[in-house]
């Protein structure tokens, strides 16, 4: 993590409908027993410096522009991690207020289970998910094929 | 009051006065109890045989009784409670949203729950048949020197989404306004037809910082129609899992506050203080937030009395520290004195519950002025303060962990227990109360012949005091102060977006 991210991955949190818990464990990651800034993370107000974001809540349909709005303005490589069972389904099945999954919205490469997952749970699936940006970054060309290949 | 009125008075099970009325007599029966300084609580409606039934809650403090006011709507529209008893406002626009209905001559109406970009069949609680969508809800127009600055919905880390509208003039705040439909998650509505052990789970989620509280008032109303005795060793177990949950809400609102004042020293103290709580909670109960631990009859699982005489003074003390820490700490007294001020005046006419209502002055608290469950044998100190501003609120929650605290000594020596008694199938409405962190938590229920939930009408004390924090933020207070005051608060969104 230190060498691809230079010490450091941006964090962006939004709520797509959750009963508040989830945020209340989220906000702890910062808390003296957890610190997560020791692991290199960092939250950031704004999508785009953020390499992750961190999603709650059962994606409320109502929503779905801004959840959008949110992710396509992170920059590449970009990663979704979904906290919760609200996400994953768990709590409210698919219908006219919600999507159910998060999936419906946006692609997630995490999902970290629990109701509300503890915060070592968060650390946890945000360490998992270092790894697939990891794999994201590795898959990045970072030529420029536009440029074509001149030689220089 | 009429004879027929009179006729149509009775005591339910729930020990609430159920007051049965035709459209013609409502306002005066609004306007008597308006006048008698009652408390209006509730305002709900629930379609009954294909009629509209709207209901109004009074809590009749310090008579320890609430009052059930019931009309059926027959032809459109009901008098406008709101001009006589304005707590009724926001419960107005509901009504309008969910049923429809408008009351007669209704000024401007806001937007609730459902989004602007709503389809015609945008599920809500009845549809009126007949009846196209509501047209627009009442515009909100911003003219000379101030501007409108918008505020989220997407906002801040671990924050919920709201949206806030900050009306402004350059610095100073001229008014707020908030949508909260991005949460709406139609709980009510998805509780028809449920039974309510299966119910139980989304009370619970509706509002998860005040899982036991609202929870607590769903399980009392059912029990009421049940007609279920709950064995007194399990009442006790439901009230310390109650105070627990006050404890750790109050922990989270002071770190909440350092975060505000930028005070990152006393933040990371309050959430030391938090996170034993949380753990706390865990090795009791078996889970941090308390989820799961009541169900109708009972409860599901015993707490472990020996981690408690363990660990709750210690982590108690902790979350002392802090306070005390703070009270000394000037520029931090600095930032919540004269922040946010509720006026006592406001308090009572928007018919505000909890901390906010005590911060300013009223001296209400279910635990004892309806005292239910185990707080039929204990005494409950209620602190009051009257300066309303967010200095108010904080000492009152510092001075409820102190009583929160005591009352959890008093209940394990008592002696707890887990179980549950079944419940019996039967049909009926009932209402259930319970004090919730935030303040009085309320709940309607009503079960069909089979035991299913006809219509759960549940209303946090979020749903409530909300409508205090534009006059809270408005009071002479600059951008800043807007998350102190939110802190101060201590509110959900999901529990007002339900
Ligand atoms: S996953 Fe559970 S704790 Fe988290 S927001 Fe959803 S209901 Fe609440």
């Amino acid at each position: 993590m230190q060498s691809l991210f230079g010490r450091s991955l941006h964090i962006r949190t939004i709520d797509t409908g959750s009963c508040a818990v989830c945020e209340s464990e989220i906000r702890l990651l910062a808390a003296p027993h957890y610190d997560l800034h020791r692991l290199g993370f960092f939250f950031t107000p704004s999508p785009r410096h953020a390499d992750l974001l961190l999603v709650t809540g059962p994606a409320v349909r109502a929503f779905d522009q801004a959840v959008k709005k949110t992710y396509l303005a992170m920059p590449e490589p970009k990663i979704v991690v979904a906290v919760g069972a609200c996400p994953l389904g768990g709590v409210y099945s698919e219908d006219a207020f919600v999507h159910g999954s998060l999936e419906e919205v946006l692609p997630v490469d995490v999902f970290i289970p629990g109701c509300p997952p503890s915060p070592l749970a968060l650390l946890q699936g945000l360490l998992v998910a270092v790894g697939r940006l990891a794999e994201k970054v590795d898959a990045l060309s970072f030529v420029d094929d536009e440029a074509g290949t001149g030689e220089w | 009051m009429s004879r027929e009125i009179e006729a149509s008075r009775y005591r339910a099970n729930d020990g609430v006065e159920y007051l049965r009325v035709g459209m013609a007599e409502v306002e005066g029966v609004v306007e008597d109890m308006t006048k008698a300084g009652t408390r209006l609580a509730d305002l709900f409606g629930s379609m009954e045989d294909e009629e509209l039934v709207i209901r109004l809650v009074y809590g009749r403090e310090p008579e320890p009784s609430y009052a059930v006011v019931q009309w059926p709507v027959r032809g459109g529209g009901y008098p406008p409670l709101s001009e006589v008893a304005p707590a009724a406002f926001v419960e107005e626009c509901e009504i309008y949203e969910q049923f429809g209905l408008k009351c007669s001559g209704a000024k401007g109406l806001n937007r609730l729950v459902v989004p602007p970009h709503a389809a015609p069949d945008f599920p809500r609680l009845a549809h009126r048949p007949g009846r196209q969508a509501p047209p627009p809800h009442a515009p909100h127009y911003v003219t000379g020197e101030a501007i409108e600055f918008p505020v989220g919905p997407v906002r801040g880390v671990g924050q919920e989404s709201l949206y806030m509208g900050l009306v402004t003039s350059g610095e100073e705040l001229i008014d707020l306004y908030l949508m909260v439909w991005h949460k709406h998650r139609g709980i009510e509505r998805r509780l028809q037809q449920l039974r309510p052990q299966q119910a139980l789970f989304l009370v619970e989620r509706a509002e998860g910082l005040s899982a036991v509280g609202n929870s607590w008032a769903f399980c009392r109303a059912v029990e009421s129609i049940t007609d279920v005795m709950v064995p007194e060793a399990v009442e006790r177990t439901r009230a310390v899992a109650l105070e627990f949950e006050r404890i750790y809400n109050h922990a989270a609102s002071l770190a909440a506050l350092c975060q505000a004042t930028s005070l990152t020293v006393g933040q990371a103290q309050a959430e030391v203080a938090l996170e034993e709580l949380l753990r706390l909670n865990a090795a009791a109960f078996g889970h941090r937030y308390l989820f799961g631990v009541l169900a109708p009859g009972g409860v599901t699982r015993g707490p472990d009395v020996g981690v408690i005489r363990e660990r709750f003074t210690m982590a108690v003390d902790e979350l002392r520290r802090v306070a005390a820490a703070l009270r000394s700490t000037n520029s931090f007294m600095d930032r919540v004195e004269v922040c946010g001020v509720v006026s006592i005046d406001d308090a009572r006419r928007l018919g505000l519950v909890g901390p906010v209502a005590r911060g300013s002055g009223q001296d209400l608290d279910t635990r004892r002025d309806h005292p239910y469950g185990a707080y039929r044998d204990c005494r409950v100190e209620v602190p009051v303060r009257t300066a309303g501003d967010c200095l108010a609120r904080m000492e009152v929650i510092l001075a409820e962990v102190e009583t929160s605290a005591a009352l959890v000594t008093e209940l394990v020596q008592a002696g707890l227990r887990a179980g549950s008694v079944d419940l019996p199938p039967a049909a009926g409405a009932a209402l259930g109360w319970c004090e919730s962190p935030r303040g009085e938590s309320l709940v309607w229920v009503s079960l069909d012949r089979e035991g299913r939930i006809r219509r759960a009408r549940l209303r946090p004390a979020s749903a409530r005091n909300w409508r205090a924090f534009d006059d809270a933020a408005r009071s002479r207070n600059v951008f800043t102060d807007i998350p102190i005051i939110e802190a101060s608060f201590w509110l959900t969104v999901a529990g007002f977006a339900r």
